[in-house]
């Protein structure tokens, strides 16, 4: 039985597909007697299919080699877009990561957007992203995964947009679709490129190919850095980095599924692609760097915001960057398991900040405070989130950080150091959020703050619950190193450096000892933080500034110039024949003028050559 | 069984153009929706006929006319005629379907469309050079009349524009034809007398600058564009619809029949400068799209960018990338219909088409959620997301083009990001943000107006899921096409071939 669910595996994406083609129906413009909300069920009803085929398929596929199923698409002049379907433990488990989170997220999204009259469009959307993320696990070809990507970014567009009457929502949604389109378009250029050099675009032959692969290293940097800057762009790194702060203007259920496992799409794509950018080492250490980068500022950032999804956000980003890092320094199943411990606790810190946002109706850290009495369930599945987030034993991102930093102990030891920093910074920046919501005397906006309806604190728990359980998981699935194998240097740095973070948070932000809010002593260079180093200016006078530049420019030319030189024909045409009109006189003496002065013009023109021997 | 498709909407014409005062405007609507039909049903009938597997011409029919002039009644289809006549007849049903039923002079406005559509049929099916200028300059008078008649701001100025430039068009295209006959000594004007001519290349080459100029013009490219936006933005919304659907199709259809076709040698040799050409167009079309501040405009730029990629598809020379270009015909035709169609149902609803006035459409109660949904379907079409019909085709020519021409395709590739700018542009402004209540009143938008988008929507979505349907009836023929090209490397082996007295004769 389970190797049936296994064989027709490539089906899960189609019942999230379904859920969106039947909430077309709800549609204010379709149905309207019953409301919107029937979508929403809908949607999680054919969610919930999704998840179950995921886990009866489960059992054939643990410890056995990936099978391979091929449908073709499109044959055309050569071209064969057969679309190869992976189904391995791996691509399974991930896909039952992302129906499970859905699910959550849509049972949470009842609750979260319980007045809300777009649920037809957001629930379709979701499964749209969720169809497109199931797709993109299951599918071993970069072409398709290019894609989904693709077809991602337009949802993004439109997921961020669901609340489309702010403008902040509408900027962000553009932003958020520019963005993402120019990593797409580079991920683009990179399929175009790489398929006359290997051939095909399916990852396993693509690493076959990369084996024996005798490239000019010019070239396979251009392709690897290409290659890389889809991801780049899914991933939230720096500098296309802006759009997921700018995406915290959409409904928290989505936020939930993009700080987990939308951003994480960028990151399997990077995975799955790292053999080919390992033909070039200078693309290798471009994704550390970049990684690095956004980790180190993606923390700082994240600790001088005082929106609470923001402040969230940035951490998704920094921890992207680990994995770019992980897959830079050929780490891939670390980065995996980061992918994977970070989605869980990420989704629940986010779940747990929504819950509190819809109640105190602002997401304002500074008008928060004093909550922990009021909401504990809430509270509690904040600290969850939080320890599963930092790399504190025995929860999961401890393991997984410790994979990474065991890795690069031996080769690059200054990037453990780093990765120390980041996890304290992450420790302190949750830890100082905590504080700042839970901590300190009620507020204004947190006098009267009761937990919300079940829809939001089940799912909220359920995740904090998986969040506590991913230790078990991963036992089970014996990513878990032996006691005898552990390197107990870096995992002790790894608990210091997390409690190091947590104590001076707690300090700073739980006990009362200082008062806030806290100014760095170097103004500009906390504005640098809270200004998220002055991306949106840079954007204005760069990239978008020179387009808008040449745009005009481009369309002055178009009308004074080319138009110009039409209109100036067609004008001086008009004003000839005007002027032209009054040679004709009627006197025959003008006439006879005129041909006579003809008839001496061809007869010097005719006899010139003869003229000019004479 | 081609003839019907000319002589259907010639003959229909002519009958709805002389039809008695009492019949009242719906039901010269009603007939005219009707023979449309039966058009594109026969046009679907020949498509189930045709054989996909023959690069070859189809569905002969031959018929002595002027033979004194070489000019004879030669009909024929292949795989790059047969999709565009398709489009053609669907275009033009849908441009009938959803023109206004309170039009004024329906008698003549309904009989120019299908003259029109007669008109196109001739010209792509036409195997006789002069055959296919008669029916090309066919339609010349009736969009001249459609635009000055039933045509917004500006009508005059633009239909004059329109009519000097396709004249010109018409005058550079016939030069060519009579240059080429002549030149070459062929008998009669017949496409397959002169097809394997032997002219000097340097004579080609001229030829050629004389064809694509002309048809440039039709197509258009930058610089032969400005009459585009100005006769767009001025026509009502089915003519726009063939307008750009249909007609600049004609002017690709002629570069592919008649550039690439006739002078092999010297498309090849001029290649490099037609990608790089084409790449221009792109990027000039995406900037000039992006500051416009109509929508109609700016959808009128974006279909001179998206010339651009079937110029560099042409160019390119390889199956792929051709199949890829006439898909682009087909896809573009569908998407810019689609486009053009919801803009003019928001004019007429909301009465603007200026940026900084619509707002907040996509609101469910009062604005055009309808509408704005399938524009945003429809902009992201033109945009190339995968999963609707005008990513595939453009993927199919960057892929076939990135082996020859790589620096012109990436640029191609940058011209995709810049119209997702500039349809962003357009969504953000009128779909999303914050609907005006103080003027929202707008009229509901009635089925009729619906049905035609819904048709394009459905199509545009089906032929990007299931893209074989869009190359199927093609690529025989676009390989054939490739296969004919003499010469592949350009440029080198025919430089080789040049010197007459080379001093390796002697030994």
């Amino acid at each position: 039985m389970p190797q049936f669910f296994a064989d027709t595996a490539w089906f899960i994406p189609c019942y999230p597909l379904v859920g969106m083609v039947l909430s077309i129906a709800w549609f204010p413009s379709m149905i309207r007697r019953t409301g919107p909300r029937p979508a929403g069920y809908v949607n999680a009803i054919t969610t919930f299919f999704a998840l179950i085929h995921g886990l009866l398929a489960l059992p054939a596929v643990l410890h056995q080699p990936a099978q391979y199923l091929y449908l073709p698409w499109l044959q055309v002049a050569g071209l064969d877009l057969t679309l190869p379907v992976e189904v391995s433990a791996l691509t399974i488990g991930a896909a039952i990561l992302v129906t499970g989170l859905n699910l959550i997220a849509q049972i949470y999204a009842i609750g979260y957007l319980e007045m809300d009259w777009g649920w037809a469009r957001f629930y379709a959307l979701l499964a749209l992203f969720e169809a497109g993320m199931c797709a993109l696990v299951l599918s071993n070809s970069l072409f398709f995964s290019y894609m989904v990507l693709e077809i991602l970014t337009l949802g993004t567009y439109l997921l961020i947009g669901v609340w489309f009457n702010q403008s902040l929502v509408v900027t962000g949604a553009r932003d958020a679709f520019l963005t993402k389109r120019v990593g797409d378009l580079f991920l683009l250029m990179g399929v175009l490129a790489i398929y006359p050099l290997a051939g095909t675009w399916d990852y396993n032959e693509l690493a076959e190919w990369a084996q024996t692969a005798n490239l000019d290293p010019t070239l396979a940097t251009w392709v690897g850095l290409a290659l890389m800057a889809g991801p780049m762009g899914k991933c939230a790194q720096f500098p296309l980095h802006l759009w997921l702060d700018e995406a915290m203007e959409g409904p928290i259920p989505s936020t939930i599924l993009r700080n987990s496992v939308v951003v994480a799409t960028g990151a399997w794509v990077l995975v799955k692609l790292e053999p080919v950018l390992a033909l070039s080492p200078v693309v290798m250490n471009t994704t550390m760097v970049i990684g690095a980068l956004t980790a180190i500022g993606g923390t700082l950032i994240a600790i001088a915001q005082i929106d609470i999804k923001r402040s969230l956000s940035y951490l998704v980003s920094a921890y992207m960057g680990i994995v770019f890092i992980a897959v830079g320094s050929q780490q891939t199943e670390a980065a995996l398991l980061i992918v994977f411990t970070h989605a869980l606790a990420m989704a629940t810190l986010v779940a747990s900040s929504g819950s509190i946002i819809l109640n105190c109706i602002t997401q304002d850290l500074t008008q928060l405070g004093g909550l922990w009495s009021r909401r504990p369930i809430t509270g509690l599945s904040f600290v969850v989130g939080a320890i599963g987030l930092a790399a504190l034993p025995p929860l999961g991102s401890f393991w997984a950080m410790l994979k990474l930093a065991d890795g690069l102990w031996q080769i690059r030891p200054w990037l453990v150091g780093l990765l120390l920093v980041i996890n304290g910074l992450v420790a302190f920046s949750v830890t100082r959020t905590f504080g700042r919501i839970f901590a300190g005397n009620p507020q204004q906006m947190t006098e009267r703050s009761p937990e919300p309806l079940w829809a939001i604190i089940l799912p909220m728990a359920v995740l904090a619950g998986f969040t506590l359980h991913v230790p078990m998981i991963l036992q089970h699935f014996n990513l878990l190193p032996a006691w005898a194998d552990l390197n107990k240097d870096v995992a002790l740095l790894l608990t210091w450096s997390s409690l190091f973070g947590f104590s001076i948070g707690g300090v700073i932000y739980i006990g009362n000892y200082v008062s806030k809010p806290i100014q760095l002593p170097w103004k500009p260079l906390q504005d640098l933080f809270a200004y998220d180093f002055y991306t949106p200016k840079l954007y204005r006078s760069s990239v978008v500034g020179s387009v808008d530049v040449i745009s005009r420019i481009t369309d002055w030319v178009d009308r004074y110039f080319v138009d110009g030189i039409v209109n100036l024909i067609g004008l001086s045409s008009i004003f000839g024949g005007e002027t032209l009109k009054y040679s004709n006189s009627g006197q025959s003496q003008f006439y006879v003028l005129t041909i006579a002065i003809g008839v001496i013009f061809l007869a010097v023109l005719m006899s010139w050559s003869f003229l000019t021997h004479l | 069984m081609l003839s019907s498709l000319i002589w259907l909407p010639i003959v229909g014409a002519a009958i709805i153009g002389f039809l008695p005062s009492r019949f009242s405007t719906s039901q010269i609507r009603t007939g005219a929706v009707w023979l449309s039909g039966a058009v594109l049903l026969w046009t679907i009938w020949l498509l189930t006929q045709f054989d996909i597997h023959n690069p070859g011409l189809q569905f002969r029919e031959y018929l002595p006319w002027i033979e004194t002039l070489g000019l004879n009644y030669e009909l024929g289809v292949d795989g790059l005629s047969i999709v565009l006549l398709a489009l053609n007849s669907l275009l033009t049903w849908i441009a009938i379907f959803s023109s206004s039923v309170q039009i004024d002079r329906p008698r003549l406005f309904y009989s120019l469309i299908l003259l029109i559509n007669g008109g196109v049929a001739g010209a792509f099916l036409a195997q006789n050079l002069l055959l296919f200028f008669l029916f090309y300059e066919l339609e010349l008078v009736p969009f001249y009349l459609l635009i000055s008649i039933w045509g917004g701001e500006k009508k005059g100025y633009a239909a004059i524009k329109f009519l000097i430039y396709t004249a010109i068009s018409g005058a550079l295209i016939l030069m060519g034809f009579l240059g080429l006959v002549w030149l070459s000594g062929a008998s009669d004007f017949t496409y397959q007398s002169v097809l394997g001519q032997t002219l000097p290349l340097s004579l080609q080459v001229i030829l050629l600058g004389v064809l694509l100029v002309g048809f440039g013009i039709k197509i258009p490219l930058v610089p032969f564009h400005t009459w585009l936006p100005d006769t767009y933005v001025a026509s009502s919304t089915p003519v726009v619809m063939l307008l750009g659907g249909v007609l600049a199709k004609l002017g690709t259809y002629g570069i592919f029949r008649f550039g690439l076709g006739l002078f092999p040698e010297a498309w090849a040799k001029l290649s490099p400068f037609l990608a790089i050409w084409a790449a221009v167009s792109i990027l000039y079309g995406a900037m000039a799209a992006i500051a416009q501040k109509d929508i109609k405009r700016m959808v009128a730029y974006s279909s001179i960018g998206h010339m651009g990629y079937i110029l560099l598809g042409a160019a390119a020379l390889t199956p792929l990338a051709l199949v890829g270009a006439v898909s682009q015909m087909i896809a573009h035709g569908l998407i810019l219909a689609i486009l053009f169609h919801l803009v003019g149902v928001i004019e007429t609803k909301v009465g603007s088409r200026e940026l900084d006035v619509l707002n907040g459409l996509l609101n469910p109660i009062r604005g055009l959620p309808f509408v704005s949904s399938l524009l945003i379907l429809g902009a992201m079409a033109s945009a190339g997301i995968p999963g609707l019909a005008g990513f595939i085709a453009e993927f199919l020519i960057f892929q076939g083009s990135y082996a020859v021409f790589p620096i012109q395709t990436l640029v191609a590739v940058i011209g995709t990001g810049l119209t997702a700018v500039y349809f962003v542009i357009l969504l953000n402004r009128t779909c999303f943000g914050r609907l005006d209540n103080a003027t929202a009143y707008y009229p509901k938008v009635l089925w009729l107006e619906k049905a035609p988008a819904i048709v394009l929507a459905i199509l545009i979505l089906f032929l990007g899921i299931q893209p074989t349907w869009l190359v199927r009836w093609t690529e025989a023929t676009t390989t054939a096409f490739v296969a004919a090209i003499p010469v592949t490397e350009p440029s080198a082996p025919i430089v080789q071939a040049m010197p007459i007295d080379s001093p390796r004769l002697p030994q």
